[in-house]
């Protein structure tokens, strides 16, 4: 990567995702700083990148967070405003009609800006109202498109008991990360435990933990869209009894197991 | 109360509302530069505008929403306090943030310091993502480019770009020669380049 020679195409996507070791990372730095087709590539890489961070599904920002943000960049302003006003006080004896229409006009700001704040605060609610329809449609929609997906993996977990034997369906897409688990005849648990779902990647990685859940009366339960890694391929999925809080590793027996066919199949 | 340099008043000090033009409809580079002059309300705006895709990567990627918040403050108040490092011959200003809020967010799931200096990502796409319609149409192409991709380029795309692991971890965990991964990795990021340009 010294001299004419020119950085390896894969060697740039590496350095734009900023996952080269040190070393490989300094010297691709060094070249750059001399060589313009390499930094052109550079900024195609990137732009690559900022398409692939759009995949990430668009989530509900925390309660608050909007305010907090204003809160933090309000308290310059805040500070701007207590430099002005003291500067405002030095003249007060000298020239006290402005400073009466100045306290005039600070008592007009001071009634709008609670209008402001009233209206604003309204508008806040009616677009947080608005955001849980959208999220709570867009959660429907998820899993609407996981039951219906043609590469949907569609699993069924069994015992070898006879009824009532505990069962468990799976539907998997890794693409996404999307997990549907229903399950019946489920027996119930003391308060300290509870059941446990995994998903067993097909590349022999640790299984991943996918949810808690414990049985209705019924002995039924279920785990929708739990929070798993995406593009995850799995070579079967399990259930286990663990304590109450779950576990990272799962703990022998497992209880209802099924073997993951083929995507679509 | 104009802009001139005889303006007597700071930019602080002057008042933040004066704008003629509404700050959501108004285009990124004119509320940066209103941002430049401490309007609270373009601030606002962009915020309101590009948070939610910010938090949601930061989310992707730290699978912890303090976590993420914080990174997503980290970002804004970045460009609050320099808006000047943003510029428009970087790139359109979503997309930067969503490199830039990827690096940090990585930067924070490895406990490294951060690797780079925002004024080093520059990016050659020019994919305007202000409007939420543009950016769900981009979204919607971008996964079906993912889900065209093999299960293993989709694996290695994931581990580098959303967990920021490096090559060499990748194919430690997969068992795969390096250069495997770094092909798949290269091509897995063409693929998705491709799905946009035809």
């Amino acid at each position: 990567m010294t001299g004419n020679a020119h950085i390896p195409e894969e060697t740039m996507a590496l350095y734009a995702l900023q996952v080269l070791e040190r070393d490989e990372s300094a010297a691709v730095r060094a070249h750059l700083a001399g060589c313009a087709d390499c930094r052109a590539e550079l900024a195609r890489a990137q732009g690559d990148l900022a398409l692939v961070a759009l995949s990430a599904h668009p989530q509900l920002l925390p309660a608050g967070a909007e305010e907090r943000f204003l809160e933090r960049i309000g308290a310059r302003q805040k500070n701007s405003g207590e430099r002005l006003f003291s500067m405002t006080r030095t003249k007060r004896a000298r020239v006290w009609p402005a400073w009466l229409a100045a306290a005039a006009m600070l008592l007009v700001a001071i009634g709008l800006s609670a209008k402001v704040l009233v209206l604003r605060r309204e508008l806040n609610e009616t677009y947080l109202q608005l955001a849980e329809v959208t999220v709570e449609s867009r959660h429907a929609h998820e899993v609407l498109d996981l039951l219906t997906a043609p590469q949907a993996q569609h699993v069924l977990l069994t015992t070898n008991k006879m009824p009532p034997a505990p069962t468990a369906r799976a539907v998997y897409l890794s693409s996404r990360g999307a997990l549907v688990m229903e399950a019946s005849n489920l027996k119930p648990l003391p308060v300290s435990k509870t059941y446990e779902l995994w998903v067993i990647p097909a590349s022999g990685a640790a299984p991943i933990a996918a949810g808690l859940f414990q049985p209705d009366a019924t002995g039924s339960a279920s785990v929708v869209m739990p929070d798993i890694p995406w593009y995850v391929p799995a070579k079967a999925f399990g259930i286990t009894i663990e304590n109450a809080g779950g576990s990272t590793t799962p703990t022998a027996p497992v209880i209802l197991a099924g073997l993951a066919p083929a995507p679509g199949d | 109360m104009s802009d001139s340099p005889a303006n007597p008043k700071r930019p602080e000090e002057r008042s933040f509302n004066r704008s003629a033009e509404p700050a959501n409809s108004a285009s990124d580079e004119s509320l940066l530069d209103r941002v430049r002059m401490l309007d609270h309300a373009a601030m606002a705006a962009l915020f309101s505008r590009y948070a939610g895709m910010v938090y949601s990567v930061a989310l992707r990627v730290l699978k912890d929403s303090g976590s993420a918040e914080d990174v997503m403050q980290e970002v804004f108040i970045q460009v609050w306090q320099s808006p000047q490092v943003f510029v428009s011959h970087r790139g359109s200003l979503g997309a930067w943030l969503l490199v830039v809020t990827r690096n940090r967010a990585v930067d924070v799931l490895r406990r490294r310091r951060p690797s780079d200096s925002v004024d080093e990502v520059v990016l050659a796409s020019r994919q305007d993502i202000a409007l939420e319609a543009e950016r769900r149409t981009m979204m919607e192409k971008v996964r079906t480019a993912l889900d065209k991709l093999s299960p293993e380029q989709q694996q290695s795309i994931e581990m580098a770009f959303f967990e920021g692991l490096s090559h060499s971890e990748i194919a430690e965990q997969t068992g795969e020669p390096l250069g495997t991964i770094k092909t798949r990795i290269r091509s897995a990021l063409i693929s998705v380049r491709r799905a946009f340009q035809s």
